[in-house]
């Protein structure tokens, strides 16, 4: 008898364990909506809301692409997706100058240059074995200097209005950076949970030796992960070069760590094979909101990293603690 | 009869020439010169006089943002065009705004056996030892756009950080009318040129007890950054917000997060010409004062000059711009503000005195 209902203990504080693990975040998030809307009651005006979310769209861009290059494990993550972003901000500037009619030729050149920027990427740590974050810490730099021998430190152009119509519009009362946002993370969903593809990201993930037995190419799948990561930064250069307008060498610095957080945050870890997209949108919720909320209590804007930084610490810690269990 | 005639005419010619010449290229004259109470402090370099063509050594901070990339091309402006003469070889170094690196970059200079340092320090302290010793070592250093803690070098080629703050913060409080409530969007915390700015702005306010300042936030010189935070500021407090104190490079952000939000307040900046051609387009009342990136020519000019063994001023202001779309008491434009926009410049250039095929773009 006492066995059975020390057993069955166990496994309801097993259950409410793993509802926590799967669902911290969310709840993470409410708290602090929660608690945002009583320390500063503009928290929740309509209008400070959308410039969250707008302001969270080419975050929440990039670190879709970061989700799939961290799910893949191995220490995957991708350092060149600022870089990236800055640099198509440049291209779209410098070769449309403005025109519309070139909008669509030149994203086109942009996605292009992001998805070689990956296969580089993936190439270097797949065939050269180099590992993930020197392969695209040194891509990173090599990119930013080509960048500056191309516009010898000064970006010139505009963006077309189309460009700055989808970053900065609406479509009813919701922002069109969020309706494309919401768009790419339908499609990262249903990539990672519904295709071959993304069952194979799991398991290479979970567990490569494995995966390998299964016959999986695994060269070729973390090539691809890099190259979506390369495409998502591309993508989410022109949304923020789009929102603030002005052809600047540095749009999307500190982006790299930014996604790294929101991803890790979102319950997906560096040893790879758990996570996705979802937890990670909440975690670029929470960078944001975290970023807001110092604002608009007053407190000096540096408070934002110290904020981040323990939110991060807090959130990881959290997760190990639960996996540290099952462990 | 005709030898005459033709003998005084090129007299009268010559004579016009050397009278118009000094007018036609009479370069504008820092005001801060002028209104100087007290007598201009000049250092000795006739220590420091050798024979030309000369080897200069340029240690630059860092390039990373607009207003730096300028900068720099005017010092290469100066050493490889205007005084080309004067100059046999420029080596320039770039640090990436750190100062151990920049120390090294110095002692890279000194060994190419440069025979005079330009230097504009990534931090005053860090940099101030080997400013020291290169100095004591007979080769003048000629400091520029930041300076380090001592005394130790020839000349500082400056604009007043404080004068702009003031200008910037005078005009705004003017334009209220002297009640009102602002917001200040600062540089990097910390930065000299931030923390001058800001401080200039506050001893204004001072003198306007009836304007309040609702926040003050440092926007990293960052149109977006300007523009996130103005958006925040723009949520906590509303239509409250009067103005804007600030520099061009997050101003120009938060002129388009007031657009966005309906609001068109009175703005400072200085002399990017994103925010300049915006304020125009906008129709918002702005305010621009610049801190030139000609002071990098300056520098090169100064250099030359105490080589020469010519007294140089310690401190060398160089002459600077205010332009306002509304005039106030005690601000007032140099130029119609429209003289200073260019639509088919890049947003992130800089009021500059570089000729066209030294544009860094």
């Amino acid at each position: 008898m006492e066995v059975s209902t020390h057993s069955s203990l166990r496994r309801s504080q097993t259950h409410v364990r793993s509802i926590f693990e799967k669902y911290g975040i969310y709840i993470f998030l409410v708290i602090l909506i929660i608690v945002a809307s009583i320390i500063s009651p503009n928290f929740l005006n309509p209008q400070n809301l959308k410039d969250i979310l707008n302001q969270s769209a080419a975050l929440g861009m990039v670190s879709i692409g970061q989700t799939f290059v961290i799910l893949i494990g191995g220490g995957g993550l991708d350092l060149s997706v600022a870089s990236v972003m800055s640099t198509v901000t440049v291209i779209m500037a410098h070769t449309t100058e403005g025109q519309n009619s070139l909008f669509l030729p030149i994203t086109g050149v942009c996605l292009f240059f992001g998805m070689l920027v990956g296969l580089v990427n993936g190439l270097l740590i797949t065939k050269r074995k180099v590992q993930p974050f020197m392969a695209t810490l040194g891509m990173m730099i090599i990119i930013q200097g080509l960048r500056f021998l191309y516009t010898k430190g000064m970006p010139k152009g505009e963006f077309p209005p189309i460009q700055r119509y989808l970053a900065t519009g609406d479509i009813g009362p919701i922002p069109t950076s969020i309706v494309s946002l919401i768009g790419m993370v339908i499609i990262a969903l249903f990539v990672l949970r519904k295709t071959t593809f993304g069952r194979k990201v799991y398991a290479i993930g979970g567990n490569i030796n494995t995966a390998r037995l299964c016959g999986y190419n695994i060269d070729l799948i973390k090539i691809a992960v890099y190259m979506i990561s390369g495409v998502m930064a591309s993508i989410a250069g022109l949304y923020l070069a789009g929102w603030i307008g002005i052809a600047d060498n540095w749009v999307g610095k500190g982006y790299e760590m930014d996604s790294i957080a929101a991803v890790v945050m979102g319950g997906t870890t560096f040893e790879g094979g758990r996570g996705g997209v979802l937890g990670t949108i909440v975690g670029v919720l929470i960078v944001m909101m975290l970023y807001n909320i110092v604002l608009l209590v007053g407190m000096p804007v540096q408070m934002q990293y110290v904020l981040k930084g323990v939110v991060i610490i807090l959130a990881t810690s959290f997760y190990a603690s639960f996996r540290r269990g099952k462990a | 009869m005709k030898k005459t005639v033709t003998i005084i005419v090129a007299a009268v010619f010559l004579l016009t020439i050397m009278v118009l010449a000094p007018i036609a290229w009479a370069k504008p004259f820092p005001r801060s010169w002028l209104y100087n109470s007290v007598a201009q402090k000049m250092t000795d370099t006739s220590k420091y006089k050798k024979r030309g063509p000369y080897t200069v050594g340029f240690s630059n901070a860092s390039i990373s943002n607009s207003w730096r990339v300028y900068f720099a091309k005017q010092v290469e402006y100066g050493a490889q065009d205007l005084y080309k003469a004067d100059v046999k070889k420029l080596y320039v170094t770039d640090a990436n705004d750190k100062a151990d690196k920049q120390v090294s970059d110095v002692e890279d200079l000194l060994a190419k056996g440069v025979d005079v340092l330009i230097i504009s320090a990534a931090t005053m302290a860090a940099l101030d030892p080997i400013v020291t010793r290169t100095m004591r070592r007979g080769i003048p250093v000629v400091c520029v756009d930041r300076r380090v803690t001592s005394d130790n070098f020839v000349s500082f080629v400056t604009s007043s950080n404080y004068a702009q703050g003031r200008a910037q913060m005078l005009w705004l409080c003017e334009m209220l009318g002297g009640r009102g409530n602002i917001v200040m969007l600062g540089g990097v915390a910390g930065s000299g040129p931030a923390e001058e700015r800001a401080g200039g702005g506050r001893e204004v306010l001072t003198a306007f007890p009836g304007i309040k300042v609702l926040d003050f936030q440092y926007a990293n010189w960052s149109p977006s950054e300007g523009k996130r935070i103005m958006s925040a500021l723009i949520q906590t407090h509303g239509r409250k917000i009067q103005g804007v104190h600030g520099d061009g490079l997050q101003t120009s952000g938060a002129m388009e997060a007031c657009k966005e939000a309906g609001i068109k307040i009175p703005i400072t900046g200085d002399h990017l010409n994103a925010f300049i051609v915006r304020a125009q387009e906008w129709g918002f009342p702005a305010m621009s004062i610049d801190f030139p990136v000609s002071m990098g020519t300056s520098a090169v000019e100064i250099a030359i000059k105490t080589l020469k063994g010519e007294a140089v001023p310690f401190i060398y202001e160089v002459p600077r711009t205010i332009i306002c779309t509304k005039d106030t008491e005690n601000i007032k434009s140099d130029m119609p503000w429209s003289k200073m926009v260019h639509k088919d410049w890049p947003d992130e250039a800089w009021i500059n005195t570089l000729p066209a095929n030294w544009l860094p773009y």
